[in-house]
């Protein structure tokens, strides 16, 4: 029985396609995505720029264009089915049950509006607070997210704030009406690496304090790896991978959840070491390539996947489940790999 | 502080040179004497001309070297003495004229104003919500067709309608009439005036609230959960102002000189009209008093149009 509180599932997310229609043609930035996540758990969404990681959690909450976009599937919170609701509709989860923390706390607060009435306004709306109320209540967030000062900052504007303190402010607004799900786009992308770990512990600290779940989206596996109970690799606007974030790292399956972490620049390597990267650009939306979507990039490629698509299958552990042909472990990315140790070690002699 | 100490002096020297300029050109191009006097002034060989000269030249100092001309004139107009008109037995005194005519066209303009602003405010908050659909094409449709058309074509055809044939306005403006009546006879040809610019207004407006809504600022008050509405009004209006007011302050000094064709049409003797009477007449202290209040006003409306943007954006404020 206790067991059902600890897993309450909080998103059900099946088929989940969304579309855009331009000018060019139709651009499937998320074409087919199911995914589950539970009350209290966070969830990492990792991929390159383009691979639909955004649009994936933005059309999750339905904060999307008003025209020009198809979206399919199935979004159940909290057992409800939200995708066909209408913005007035959603305006009351918005907020309330689901909250976003942006990318860049430059440009994400309204600059000609004091830090204080920004948090002050989804408590007004949301939980009917007068205005001296939402004011209180904004102070606590501001000392929950660990700003000083925060009777004098509520009367500040954003330009006199630094980075940090400004992505403080934005979690505080998304915290203020205690939401269930919490997303996070590239939390900490635009700040200062020292600051980095700081806001994503403060995130972390938060979720757990609160019981929220968290959907952290990110390019950078090393930022996830701590963070999260679960990831899920998103290439082409296709889930490639997803497992619990310990099995992911010690035994992943796809070449390109590999070739992420290996574009990870590590202190054990010699200095001035060249930056593995993976070649080559994220498909085109508009006319994906045939067969797998990574295989024109894939260092293990072979015609079977260009013709070919993987379906999602499961891999021995629990919840691990990933869409290669020829999978990291397998005898031919075996014989590949030692052909391609071959070749560089050639390349490397001759320099 | 000192930086509105800094555009005080700034305003003072413009108006300075703007008043020596002017008076300068009119003395050298035009003949002075002999706008007072007509062909007088060149009939030198009779006594009673020869009269009447010296007597012109003494009373508008005109043996006196330009400079001290100006700095008379100078003295004389900061003490609120605009001088004589030279035509019309120069009655009434420059100063009266403008007294009598400029609350008349201050308030055409004005109220214009105010129609433009509250006209083009909603309609750009419309129009931006809904960029690029039918409605939006179909307003921007009406703008070109109301810049594009004159102002004398405008007034005579919301004259026809709205006066002649609905007999709603009234026709013309009547300078004995008491002030409630004077009001509402201003309200056609201020309307007439406001509709292009309101048109204009509601372009520049639209656009830059274009470009905020797509600010990540928006998408985060949309993830709050406020409604459109909410999100327009609150987050995205105020920061989309700052060209709209730029260009109401300067188009509030403009139409001060500029409103002549539309206080011809509704006979309102106003400043624009005499501007054009004085200027026809060379009668140089009408134009250059009608000049300088129109510099004036220039000069103050952008004050208050930098007041405004400091109050605005915190981010310009000192």
């Amino acid at each position: 029985m206790s067991d059902n509180v600890e897993t309450e599932l909080l998103l059900e997310i099946s088929d989940l396609k969304t579309h855009f229609r331009t000018p060019r043609g139709t651009v499937r930035a998320v074409d087919g995505v199911s995914l589950t996540l539970e009350r209290g758990k966070a969830l990492g969404i990792v991929g390159e720029s383009g691979s639909g990681k955004t649009i994936l959690s933005r059309s999750i909450m339905g904060l999307l264009p008003r025209s020009g976009v198809i979206r399919e599937g199935s979004v159940k919170f909290r057992g409800q089915e939200i995708l066909g609701k209408s913005t007035k509709e959603m305006q009351s989860v918005w907020g309330r049950e689901m909250a976003m923390i942006f990318q860049d706390p430059m440009t994400s607060l309204n600059p000609v509006m004091k830090v204080g009435r920004q948090i002050a306004e989804p408590l007004m709306l949301h939980l009917g607070m007068n205005k001296a109320e939402a004011r209180q209540t904004a102070e606590k967030l501001l000392r929950d997210v660990r700003i000083p000062e925060a009777t004098r900052r509520l009367d500040q504007y954003p330009h006199e704030l630094s980075g940090g303190m400004r992505q403080r402010v934005m979690i505080a607004i998304a915290l203020a009406c205690g939401p269930t799900l919490l997303f996070a786009d590239e939390p900490t992308t635009a700040l200062d690496v020292t600051v980095q770990a700081q806001i994503l512990e403060l995130i972390n600290e938060q979720r757990r304090d609160r019981n929220m779940s968290l959907i952290l989206v990110t390019h950078d596996l090393g930022v996830v790896a701590g963070f999260t109970d679960e990831i899920a690799v998103m290439y082409g606007g296709k889930l490639v991978e997803k497992a619990p974030t310990k099995v992911l790292f010690e035994r992943m399956k796809m070449p390109y959840t590999e070739a992420l972490l290996e574009s990870i620049p590590r202190l054990d390597q010699p200095s001035h070491s060249r930056l593995a990267v993976i070649p080559g650009r994220p498909p085109d939306l508009v006319n994906p390539p045939q067969g797998c979507r990574f295989a024109p990039r894939c260092a293990y490629v072979r015609d079977r996947c260009l013709t070919e698509e993987p379906q999602l299958t499961a891999a021995e552990t629990p919840g691990h489940v990933y869409a290669c042909h020829y999978p990291v472990g397998s005898p031919e990315y075996h014989e590949r790999r030692v052909e391609l140790s071959k070749v560089s070690t050639v390349v490397g002699g001759s320099i | 502080m000192r930086f509105w100490l800094q555009r005080v002096a700034m305003a003072v020297l413009l108006l300075l040179s703007v008043s020596a300029l002017t008076f300068g050109a009119m003395n050298i191009l035009g003949d002075p004497l002999f706008n007072i006097l007509g062909p007088v002034a060149g009939d030198v060989n009779n006594p009673d001309s020869v009269k009447l000269i010296e007597k012109a030249k003494a009373e508008f100092d005109l043996d006196e070297p330009l400079v001290v001309r100006y700095g008379l004139w100078l003295s004389d107009f900061v003490r609120g003495d605009m001088g004589v008109q030279f035509s019309s037995d120069g009655q009434p005194p420059v100063s009266d004229l403008i007294k009598e005519r400029l609350p008349r066209t201050a308030t055409l303009v004005l109220l214009a104003q105010l129609m433009a602003i509250s006209i083009a405010i909603p309609w750009a908050l419309v129009t931006a919500s809904r960029a690029g659909r039918l409605s939006d094409r179909i307003s921007t449709m009406n703008t070109f067709f109301l810049v594009a058309m004159p102002n004398f074509a405008l007034a005579i055809i919301l004259k026809f309608v709205l006066s002649i044939k609905l007999g709603w306005m009234p026709l013309t403006y009547v300078a004995n009439d008491p002030l409630s009546s004077r009001l509402w006879q201003m309200v056609l040809p201020a309307l007439t005036i406001a509709l292009p610019v309101a048109a204009v207004f509601q372009r520049l407006l639209r656009t830059d609230l274009i470009t905020t809504l797509q600010q990540d600022f928006i998408l985060m008050a949309r993830a709050k959960g406020l409604s459109r509405r909410r999100v327009l009004f609150r987050h995205a209006l105020r920061p989309s102002l700052f060209s709209f007011i730029t260009v109401v302050g300067l188009n509030t000094g403009a139409l001060i000189g500029g409103s002549i064709v539309v206080e011809t049409i509704f006979r309102i003797p106003g400043i624009g009209s005499s501007l054009v009477e004085s200027v026809l007449r060379e009668d140089f202290p009408v134009v250059l008093a009608i000049v300088m209040i129109v510099a004036v006003a220039f000069v103050l409306i952008n004050l208050l149009v930098d007041i405004l943007y400091s109050i605005i954006d915190p981010r310009v404020r000192r």
